[in-house]
């Protein structure tokens, strides 16, 4: 029926990433608390393990390997730093790298993917605005053909890597109206770079988790974009943009587990120590249900995430449909953030009071996941997906 | 350059722990690993072979079929071929079994210019198998050895490490080089690409029949030493912890030490 | 012969696969099976509720070995002198010759080794063999091996003792697999039991010891690391037979040249292996430069500066100090480990200490596991104030 084991190569991958997260990545966590964009190193540490191009076509200097290969990249990135920062950075930059590389031209892939496979600069999603989250067709930022060239109005808001962008180069993918009165059937799916690009205005807010890596917006303001930034054809951006969500959102519900699986252990080796009324706490049937429950979870979840990311590339070799990748992904994604935060709330419960304090690690994960109910998707999106899915398209709400 | 470097699969000894109240050895969860001497070793062989301009790097062990991760993981490192000797035969070996075993398998890949190992293993740390498996072959060997050189007329320029310094030495192929990695040495973990290149290399398995040799030196047959028993190092007693803060404990430690002041003055 | 899983009375409760120290079983459909990697030290026979594991040893051969006599030490030098390990290695052979009522035979091959015959008998041995040539001054694996290796089959001992330092841990395992006998690294307990020379050793990093024997083959071999085995009293007035090896050696057969001797350690200062106190550093030193706080000491209390491997690797320290299981073995009257957490790796480097002190800020830290006094407390306050204690007190008299 089914071999639910990973192959050979995969799992030397996971011995391989592990040990490059246990002697790179973790020892560089401790400085994530105090930035609010990702440090260089950090950065080129990924581009040399060759993580920042895993899904691309080698001829733009990726590896070509498949999704799941990438979701064991991102759990593994999640337990090595329990504030999601890092596997945020390497989630949007594989999913969106992915889509410039499916639907960019020659000229734009040759331009933007070397560099940024080689950590020099970045790859971001900008949809979001201030008052247009899930409701893409009646977003404000419009674009319109001058000449050869596009020009971009409009603003840009809750956006991650802004800060990264401003500092190392690289841009984001955007989606514009080109069509308004079409609504969905009429936006652009394009390149925006941040970096010296007369018309942008960053600006920066504090979220309350994943620190270091920015959350921001910009203004644009009569921004100016060759023709070759224009990704697929002109008013199916809409439909493109989708792909791109699927794979972050099959990268997500990786990132969710991860973290939550480190937060588990983190848990276990806790209640094996920790002594109430003369025993290990972890001694106490209350405290083994929980356990128990968060374990089958996770481990569920990981099922869940892995079998998205492995229909994902099913579909990429015509083996499956778009609506088949659509449905696995939200099923995912739909749980990922609640099972993985309940699994990690509960860890901070055993610790108590130290639990609720910022020296506790698992804390970080905590408040980092949180933001996976929302983040390429939110999570009555996901459960919109699988009701159409299970009920057909005339059911469609909002329609 | 025909090199063949002999690696080995080990439980991470830094990782290890004893159970204090059973005083038996803890091993859950404990990774096995390629021998870290071995890592190095098999990343010099690559060097020499690529600066040298042909040639190729074989890798062998003798273990069990979980071994083959620690021979994926060389191939992943640069090494051009593998070999797995592995066989319930050689359960029980002793050095000198393991050193038969591999000189038999080394016998049957062919000629070759040099024979490589780390140093030691850190689960073993005998350091015997380099040196009895060149006696075996009739070759001659360097052990400690911190640095190679090769000129193209393949003359060998090596440091040997001593206990006050090193010795340059000179020396001719064949040869076997038990190689100590750096103080500064760390693994590079080998990144996807090369993983993926290492599944294409040829990787072979043999059985003791296979390797040929007279059966009777393999295993524990084979083996001069055995282990009789295992148990955990006896402790050495309680530890008297001086309270107090830093210059008042201070004081305590200097009375403790003055109890030596013969030895201290000398 | 070997090992074997009783089927019928296995019931897979996995009791043995917990004390495996190689993870050499694992449970098949409720039975336990026994891997390749087995070494047969028959722990789990002893911890098998059902009797369902039989070891059986290989049965001692016929061979009459009663000819094989007497304990040797290979003896080696420093620029032409007898290396302090060779009398600890002299004390051991005594000891365990005495046991067997036998005699020590010591074996020196060097440029010029006569001069140091009656050095070596003081320690109780009673024939030494020396192989006196000009292509012996420096040490060469076939030379060397090669006279040995001669020495011995005509020879016959019993026992033959190396010490575990580079030569040693050259020269011992290429004599062992020529002879084809076993060969035991690293002994830190050599006895006789039941005839047999009793080889006891760290293995796994030092986290476990084993017993060793080697029952059929003749010399039984073994390595002992220096600062182990302990120096007995020397005794002036015994003397020791000499004889004379001849010396056949083809300088032109030598495929291994020495092109450069370098010293890199400090000549005159007295290294670790000598000194009687020993102040260590760790990664709580935190700097290069901080270790100035141990010199300073060492400088008040004669004692010589180590360091644990986190020291080292990082620079701090040159390899030439470390003290631990890749490192050396000390065993010093006292041994001071500040900020060092102890690891096993650490400890079997400095264990066979006489008088062991921590000071760490972690109360967690394995040190104090072996310690026998210490501080949980920071040693950038304790060591300076105990250097000025310890100058006050001392320059009182």
């Amino acid at each position: 029926m089914v071999d639910y084991r990973f192959t050979e190569e995969q799992e030397l991958f996971r011995e391989s990433i592990r040990e490059f997260c246990a002697s790179e990545i973790v020892p560089k966590t401790e400085k994530l608390g105090e930035v609010r964009c990702m440090p260089e190193d950090i950065i080129k540490a990924l581009a040399k393990f060759e993580l920042l191009g895993m899904v691309i076509d080698p001829e733009y200097g990726g590896l070509g390997t498949d999704t799941v290969t990438a979701g064991i990249a991102a759990e593994e990135l999640a337990r090595a730093d329990l504030s999601c920062s890092i596997p945020v950075l390497f989630l949007v930059g594989t999913s969106w790298g992915h889509v410039i590389d499916k639907y960019g031209n020659e000229e734009i892939k040759k331009e933007i993917l070397p560099k940024a496979i080689k950590g020099e600069s970045i790859i971001g999603i900008a949809t979001t605005e201030s008052d247009i989250g899930s409701d893409l067709g009646n977003m404000k930022t419009k674009i319109v053909k001058k000449g050869d060239k596009y020009v971009v109005n409009g603003e840009k808001m809750y956006i991650s890597g802004v800060a990264e962008a401003m500092e190392y180069g690289g841009g984001h993918v955007t989606l514009a109206r080109m069509t308004p009165e079409k609504g969905t059937r009429g936006m652009n799916m394009f390149y925006l770079p941040l970096k010296d690009t007369p018309g942008i205005t960053p600006t920066y807010v504090e979220d309350i988790g994943r620190e270091a890596i920015s959350c921001g917006g910009f203004d644009i303001k009569n921004v100016e974009i060759p023709k070759h930034y224009l990704l697929g054809e002109e008013n199916k951006g809409f439909y493109y943009i989708h792909e791109g969500y699927e794979l972050a959102r099959g990268l997500i519900s990786l990132v969710c587990a991860g973290a939550a699986s480190k937060a588990l252990e983190n848990g276990i080796a806790y209640i094996k120590e920790r002594k109430a009324f003369g025993k290990p706490i972890g001694k106490y049937e209350g405290i083994q249900f929980k356990l128990a429950e968060h374990h089958v979870k996770i481990q569920a979840l990981r099922q869940l995430g892995y079998k998205a990311l492995w229909t994902y590339d099913q579909e990429i070799q015509g083996k499956a449909s778009r609506f088949d990748v659509s449905m696995a992904i939200a099923m995912a994604k739909s749980v990922a953030p609640f099972w993985a935060i309940d699994a990690i709330d509960d860890v901070m419960q055993w610790q108590g009071a130290f639990g609720y304090t910022k020296e506790c690690e698992d804390q970080k994960a905590w408040r980092a996941v949180r933001s996976f109910t929302l983040a390429e998707g939110s999570s009555e999106i996901m459960k919109l997906i699988i009701a159409r899915e299970l009920l057909g398209k005339e059911f469609l709400a909002y329609r | 350059m025909k090199i063949i470097a002999c690696v080995k699969q080990v439980p991470d000894t830094t990782e290890v722990k004893v159970d204090p109240k059973t005083h038996t050895l803890v091993r859950d969860g404990v990774p096995s690993i390629l021998n870290p001497y071995d890592h190095y070793v098999v990343e010099e062989c690559v060097r020499i072979k690529e600066e040298t301009g042909e040639g190729s790097v074989t890798v062998i062990t003798m273990g069990p079929p979980q071994a083959r991760s620690a021979l994926m993981r060389c191939l992943a490192l640069g090494a051009d071929e593998a070999v797995l000797i592995s066989d319930k035969a050689f359960a029980g070996s002793d050095t000198w079994a393991t050193a038969y075993a591999l000189a038999q398998a080394i016998r049957k890949i062919g000629s070759f210019d040099m024979v490589f190992c780390g140093q030691q293993a850190i689960d073993g740390d005998t350091a015997q198998v380099g040196p009895e498996l060149a006696q075996q072959l009739g070759i001659p060997q360097v052990t400690y050895v911190e640095k190679i050189e090769i000129d193209d007329k393949q003359k060998l320029t090596i440091h040997k490490q001593t206990e006050d310094g090193y010795h340059i030495l000179e020396a001719k192929v064949p040869i076997l080089l038990a190689l100590l990695p750096p103080t500064s040495f760390q693994p590079e973990h080998p990144p996807m690409s090369s993983i993926l290149k290492a599944k294409k290399k040829p990787f072979n398995v043999w059985d003791a029949k296979t390797i040929g040799g007279d059966e009777s030196r393999f295993g524990l047959d084979g083996s001069f030493t055995q282990v009789i028993k295992t148990y955990t190092p006896p402790s050495r007693g309680e530890c008297e912890l001086i309270e107090g803060d830093g210059k008042d404990a201070a004081k305590k430690l200097g009375e403790v030490l003055l109890k030596h002041e013969a030895l201290i003055k000398r | 012969m070997g090992i074997e899983i009783v089927l019928d009375k296995c019931t897979g409760c996995g009791l043995c696969i917990k004390v495996c120290p190689f993870a050499a079983i694992k449970v098949k459909d409720k039975k336990a099976e026994i891997e390749a990697n087995c070494t047969l030290c028959g722990s789990c026979v002893d911890v098998c509720k059902l009797n369902a594991i039989i070891l059986e040893r290989p049965k001692p051969s016929d061979k009459d070995l009663s000819e094989y006599k007497d304990v040797w030490i290979f003896v080696e030098l420093k620029d032409q002198e007898i290396k302090k390990v060779g009398f600890e290695l002299a004390s051991k052979a005594r000891e365990i010759a005495d046991t067997l009522g036998e005699n020590v035979g010591a074996v020196i091959l060097g440029e010029k080794a006569k001069h140091l015959c009656d050095d070596i008998a003081a320690y109780g041995v009673n024939v030494v063999y020396i192989a006196e040539n000009e292509n012996l001054g420096e040490y060469n694996t076939n030379n060397y091996a090669g006279i040995l290796t001669g020495i011995i089959l005509k020879y016959k001992p019993n026992i033959m003792l190396f010490p575990a330092t580079h030569l040693g841990r050259d020269l011992a395992p290429r004599v062992a697999a020529a002879l084809e006998v076993g060969l035991t690294a690293d002994c830190t307990g050599l006895s006789i039991k039941d005839g047999l020379l009793l080889q006891s050793r760290p293995a796994f990093g030092g986290n476990i010891m084993a017993d060793i024997i080697s029952p059929n083959a003749r010399p039984q071999m073994a390595t002992t690391r220096p600062n182990v085995m302990k120096i007995q009293k020397p005794d002036p007035s015994r003397k020791a037979e000499v004889v004379s090896i001849p010396v056949d050696l083809d300088s032109k057969a030598t495929k291994i040249v020495i092109k450069e001797i370098v010293k890199t350690a400090k000549s005159g200062a007295k290294g670790l292996d000598e000194a009687d106190i020993i102040i260590s550093g760790g990664r709580g030193l935190e700097s290069a430069e901080n270790f100035k706080i141990l010199e300073d000491l060492a400088e008040t209390i004669n004692g010589v500066v180590g360091a644990s491997r986190a020291a080292v690797d990082v620079g701090w320290r040159p390899r030439s100090d470390q003290v631990g299981q890749s490192g050396k073995t000390v065993s010093p009257k006292l041994y001071i480990a500040c900020g060092i957490s102890g690891k096993i790796q650490h400890q079997v480097g400095m264990k066979g200490s006489d008088t062991i002190i921590a000071i760490n800020t972690d109360p967690e830290a394995p040190i104090f596991d072996i310690a026998d006094c210490g501080i949980v407390g920071d040693l950038f306050e304790i060591i300076p104030a105990l250097n000025e204690e310890l100058k006050k007190n001392l320059s009182k008299d």
